[in-house]
C-alpha cells in the first residue's frame, strides 16, 4: 500500500516532492494569498499575477513576501485581450510553469488565507494538473466566510472593499495582486483575533 | 526581488522623522525587514515592566496612548498619531518597559526591528539625534511637525508638551524678517514696517546683519525729535544686533534677551554677525511658545485666518482644561474660561464665514444653545446654535434669508473642521428650521410656551439655554424678556418643562446599583450624562426661569443663586450645585481619557472610592425630583 504511494511520488517534479516533505512538521505561518485571473472559469481562465504575504505570530512579515506577474501572452494574445499590463508592470516576470512552482515554493506548508480562497486553489490545481503535480495540501481559511461567522450572515456577500471599509482600515489607492494581500492580510489579523482562534 | 507592499510603506514612512533622513535605498532595507501589528482598540502593545521587544514601532494609523503609573493612577504621557515613533527604549536601555502602550482605537503599528534599523543610526548622527531626543522627553515629535519646512508666521503655536519640555524646545518665529539697508531712510523703513505688521528690521550690508531698528528706536531717536525723519536708518539703529544660530531653544533665547536687554534676537545661519540672516525672534514668539494660557489662546483665535488653525487652538485648550483639572483648579472657573474660549472659537467662525460672504444685510444674532449655551462645555461635543436676524421688508426677506442660510452652513461647516461634530438632531442655525428672523423666532417662542405639547409632545428644552456668541445683544435681550413674559401664569408650560425634567431612568436601581446600559455599543457602561447629570440640568434650568433668574445660564451658578432666593431649600440647592460639579469632573476625566464626549462611564474601571462618591453624588437628584413635584405640584402626571 504505501510502495504505491512511493511509485506515485516518483514521477513528481522534484519541486513537488519537496513541497509535500514539508507537511511532515506542523507551522505556525499563515500566508495570504491574493490572484489575479481574467475571470472566473476554473477550466477556462487563467492567472495572471500572484500577490502574497506571510503572517506569523500575527505580526505581518514585510520580508516574507511573493509577487510575480505571470506572461500569458498566448493566452492573452488567444482571446484579442491586451498585453498591455505585462508590459507595464515592473514586477518580476515568469511564465506560468516557473511562477506556479516559485509560489509552492514560497507557501511550503503554510495555512492559506484569501479571498473566496478556494477559487484561487482551484485555478492553482488547474495550473498543477497541467504540469503533472498533485493538488496543493494546504489548508485555507476565508475571509469571507470568517467574516459571515462573525456577524452570523450567510446570505450576502462581502467584497474585499466592502470589507476594508467595514473594519475602517486604511484604503488602498493601487489595485496590485500584493496590494490587496495586504488588505487581506489586515483583514484576517482582525478576523482572527475578533473569532479567537489561534 | 521587488517588494511592493515594502515600497507603499517606505513611501508612508519617508515623510516623517526619523526615516526622511533616510536615503530611499536606506529606507527599502529597513523596510523590508518590520513587521506589521494590528492591535483592536483597547489592546495592550506592551506595559509596564515588559520585557523589552526586539522592534520599535511607528503608528500606521490609529492612536496609540501612551502611560505611565504613578500612586496606583494611570497618567496619560502621549497620544501617538499616524507616523509617530514610541517604544525606542530597547535601543537605549536594557532594562523593561517603563510605560504602556495601549491602543486608544483600532490601530495598526509597524515594528521595525532594532538589529535593522541600528546600523542606520549609527551611520546618521540626525538620526540618532531624533532618536534620543524622542526617548529622552517622551514626547511625540521634538519638532515642530505642523511647521517643519513651512514658512513660520509668529504665531503659529509649537506643539503641547508639557511646560518643562516646551522650555528646551526649539522655538517658532519669523522666518521672512524685514531687511534694509544701511543708506534707506527712516521714513522708509517706518512705511515698510508698517505695511508689513512687524515692530522690527534688520539692517543689512552684504546680507549680514550690523542692526536692528525697532519701534523702540523710533519712539526714542525719532519722535523726540533728536533725528530728523529723513535721516538714514544706520544712525538710529541698535548695533551690534544679538545674533543666535537656528533651533534655539525657549531657555536660551530668554536668556539672551535678558542678559543682552534687547527685545529681539536676529537668527544667523551659523550664529554669528557675519553669516546670512534668516529669522528674528521676538519677546511675544517667546510668551507664545511657552503660554498655554488662556488669554494667549483667545488671542491666537481672534488672529486665525482658517479652521485648521481654530483647530490647533481648540486641542490647545483640550490641553489647558486637562492641566488644570489636573491642578485641581475649581471647576466653575474651568467653565468660565472654556465657555470664554469657545465662545471666541464660535465668534470667529462666525467671522471667517462673513470674511468669505461680504458684510450681513441685516442685524442678527448667532445664539450658542444647549451647553455652550450654559457654558459647561469642556469636551468636544456636538455644535449646537440658532441664529435670529433683525425683521426687514418682505421684498428683501428671501434674500436676506438666503444670506443667512449661506452664513450658517459656512460657520456649521468651519466648526464642523475644528472638531465640533454636527448636531444629530439638527439643532443647528444651518437648519432652515432655527434659523430666522426675529418675529419667527418669537412666534415659535411664544408656541413652545404657550401651547406645549400642541405639536409634540416633547418640549426642546436646549433652547432655553442660549448665550451670544456673535451679533447684536438686543436680539438675545429680546427672546429673553419674552421668556420671562410669557413664564408668568403659565402652570401648563411648567408642568411640561417638568415633566420632562422628571422622565428619565433613574441612575440606581431598587439595590443601590447602578443602572448600566443594557445593549448597543455601550453596554454595560453607566450612561452618566442622561441619568445623573441631564436631571441635574433640567431642574436648575426649570427653578431658573420659574423664578426669573436671568443671565444665569451656568448650572452651578444656577443652583447657587436659587440657595439665595429660595431659601428654604438653600441645603438642596447647594447639595444639587456640589453634585453637579462633581459628576462633571467624572465625565470630563472620562472624556479627556478616551477623547469621546464622556457619556458613558466605565464603572468598572472606578476604584471603590470613586465609585461611592459617584453614588454619593446621585443622592441629590432625589430631593431635587421630589422638590419638583412638589412645587410645580405634578403628582397628576407622574
Amino acid at each position: 500500500m504505501l510502495d504505491w504511494i512511493k511509485n506515485i511520488n516518483k514521477e513528481y517534479p522534484d519541486f513537488w516532492k519537496t513541497y509535500l516533505s514539508k507537511f511532515e512538521t506542523k507551522t505556525n505561518r499563515y500566508v495570504i494569498l491574493n490572484t489575479e485571473t481574467t475571470g472566473l472559469n476554473p477550466k477556462k481562465d487563467v492567472i495572471l499575477s500572484f500577490g502574497a504575504i506571510a503572517v506569523i505570530n500575527d505580526v505581518i512579515k514585510i520580508s516574507d513576501t511573493f509577487e510575480v506577474v505571470i506572461l500569458q501572452y498566448k493566452y492573452l494574445h488567444d482571446n484579442g485581450l491586451s498585453n498591455e499590463f505585462l508590459i507595464e508592470s515592473k514586477l518580476p516576470k515568469l511564465s506560468e510553469y516557473n511562477a506556479v512552482q516559485a509560489l509552492v515554493e514560497y507557501i511550503e506548508n503554510a495555512v492559506l488565507v484569501g479571498h473566496r480562497i478556494h477559487f484561487d486553489i482551484e485555478l492553482i490545481n488547474e495550473a498543477l494538473e497541467k504540469m503533472e503535480c498533485g493538488k496543493l495540501k494546504n489548508e485555507a481559511l476565508d475571509i469571507e466566510i470568517m467574516h459571515q461567522k462573525l456577524m452570523d450572515i450567510t446570505n450576502k456577500s462581502f467584497s474585499i472593499e466592502d470589507l476594508v471599509k467595514q473594519y475602517k482600515l486604511p484604503v488602498n489607492e493601487r489595485n496590485s495582486a500584493s496590494d490587496d494581500a495586504y488588505s487581506i492580510a489586515l483583514l484576517f489579523l482582525k478576523l482572527k483575533t475578533r473569532l479567537g482562534f489561534k | 526581488m521587488s517588494n511592493s507592499i515594502a515600497e507603499n510603506i517606505a513611501n508612508f514612512l519617508k515623510e516623517y522623522p526619523p526615516f526622511n533622513y533616510l536615503s530611499y535605498d536606506e529606507l527599502i532595507q529597513v523596510v523590508t525587514n518590520i513587521g506589521v501589528v494590528n492591535l483592536d482598540k483597547h489592546k495592550i502593545l506592551f506595559k509596564i515592566d515588559d520585557k523589552l521587544h526586539d522592534s520599535f514601532y511607528v503608528v500606521a494609523s490609529g492612536v496609540i496612548n501612551l502611560s505611565v503609573i504613578a500612586d496606583a493612577e494611570e497618567t496619560l504621557l502621549n497620544k501617538c498619531y499616524a507616523g509617530d515613533v514610541f517604544g525606542l527604549r530597547p535601543f537605549f536601555a536594557k532594562n523593561n518597559y517603563m510605560m504602556t502602550a495601549k491602543a486608544r482605537e483600532d490601530s495598526i503599528v509597524y515594528a521595525v526591528p532594532i538589529s535593522s534599523f541600528k546600523p542606520f543610526v549609527a551611520q546618521n548622527p540626525q538620526v540618532l539625534d531624533f532618536l534620543l531626543e524622542s526617548f529622552a522627553t517622551n514626547t511625540r515629535n521634538p519638532f515642530d511637525k505642523e511647521n517643519r519646512g513651512k514658512l513660520i508666521t509668529d504665531n503659529v503655536y509649537t506643539e503641547n508638551q508639557t511646560n518643562e519640555i516646551q522650555y528646551f524646545q526649539s522655538l517658532a518665529y519669523n522666518k521672512t524678517p524685514l531687511k534694509i539697508a544701511t543708506n534707506a531712510s527712516v521714513k522708509d523703513a517706518a512705511q515698510l514696517m508698517t505695511e508689513n505688521l512687524i515692530d522690527s528690521a534688520i539692517v543689512i550690508e552684504q546680507n549680514a546683519p550690523i542692526g536692528i531698528v525697532t519701534d523702540t528706536d523710533f519712539r526714542t531717536k525719532i519722535a523726540n525729535g533728536r533725528f530728523p525723519i529723513t535721516t538714514t536708518v544706520d544712525k538710529i539703529m541698535s548695533s551690534p544686533v544679538v545674533t543666535v544660530p537656528e533651533n534655539v531653544s525657549v531657555a536660551e533665547a530668554q536668556l539672551l534677551l535678558l542678559k543682552y536687554n534687547v527685545s529681539h534676537l536676529c537668527v544667523t545661519t551659523d550664529g554669528s554677525d557675519k553669516s546670512d540672516v534668516c529669522g528674528v525672534i521676538s519677546e511675544h514668539d517667546l510668551i507664545v511658545a511657552q503660554a498655554n494660557n488662556p488669554g494667549v489662546l483667545i488671542k491666537e483665535i481672534k488672529r486665525s485666518l482658517s479652521p485648521k488653525e481654530l483647530k490647533l487652538v481648540r486641542e490647545k485648550l483640550t490641553d489647558l482644561i486637562q492641566s488644570s483639572i489636573a491642578k485641581n483648579i475649581p471647576l466653575p472657573h474651568i467653565y468660565n474660561i472654556t465657555g470664554e474660549i469657545i465662545t471666541a472659537i464660535i465668534k470667529r467662525s462666525v467671522e471667517l464665514a462673513i470674511l468669505d460672504l461680504g458684510s450681513p444685510p441685516s442685524r442678527f444674532a448667532w445664539l450658542s444653545i444647549g451647553s455652550q449655551g450654559r457654558k459647561e462645555q469642556l469636551l468636544l461635543t456636538d455644535q449646537d446654535s440658532i441664529l435670529i436676524f433683525e425683521d426687514v421688508a418682505p421684498e428683501k426677506y428671501r434674500d436676506v434669508k438666503d444670506y443667512f442660510m449661506k452664513l450658517s452652513k459656512r460657520t456649521t461647516s468651519i466648526l464642523e473642521k475644528v472638531g465640533y461634530q454636527f448636531c444629530p438632531n439638527g439643532h443647528m442655525a444651518s437648519n432652515m428650521l432655527w434659523c430666522k428672523s426675529l418675529s419667527d423666532w418669537m412666534k415659535q417662542y411664544n408656541n413652545w410656551m404657550k401651547m406645549p405639547g400642541e405639536t409634540s409632545n416633547d418640549i426642546s428644552s436646549i433652547f432655553f439655554d442660549f448665550e451670544i456668541a456673535f451679533g447684536e445683544g438686543k436680539i438675545e435681550d429680546t427672546i429673553a424678556d419674552l421668556i420671562f413674559k410669557n413664564t408668568k401664569n403659565n402652570a401648563l408650560f411648567f408642568d411640561y418643562l417638568g415633566n420632562d425634567a422628571l422622565h428619565k431612568n433613574p441612575p440606581l436601581n431598587f439595590f443601590k446599583k447602578f443602572n448600566l446600559e443594557e445593549e448597543g455599543e455601550n453596554k454595560g457602561k453607566f450612561d452618566i450624562k442622561s441619568k445623573a447629570i441631564m436631571p441635574l440640568v433640567d431642574g436648575a434650568r426649570l427653578f431658573a426661569i420659574s423664578m426669573n433668574l436671568r443671565g444665569i445660564n451656568n448650572t452651578y451658578s444656577r443652583f447657587k443663586q436659587l440657595a439665595l432666593v429660595d431659601p428654604k431649600f438653600s441645603e438642596i440647592y447647594l447639595n444639587c450645585a456640589d453634585a453637579f460639579l462633581i459628576l462633571s469632573k467624572f465625565r470630563t476625566l472620562e472624556g479627556l481619557k478616551n477623547d469621546s464626549s464622556g457619556d458613558f462611564i466605565n464603572i468598572d474601571e472606578l476604584t471603590k472610592v470613586d465609585r461611592e462618591k459617584l453614588k454619593n453624588a446621585l443622592t441629590p437628584m432625589k430631593e431635587l425630583e421630589e422638590l419638583i413635584k412638589d412645587k410645580f405640584q405634578l403628582t397628576q402626571f407622574s
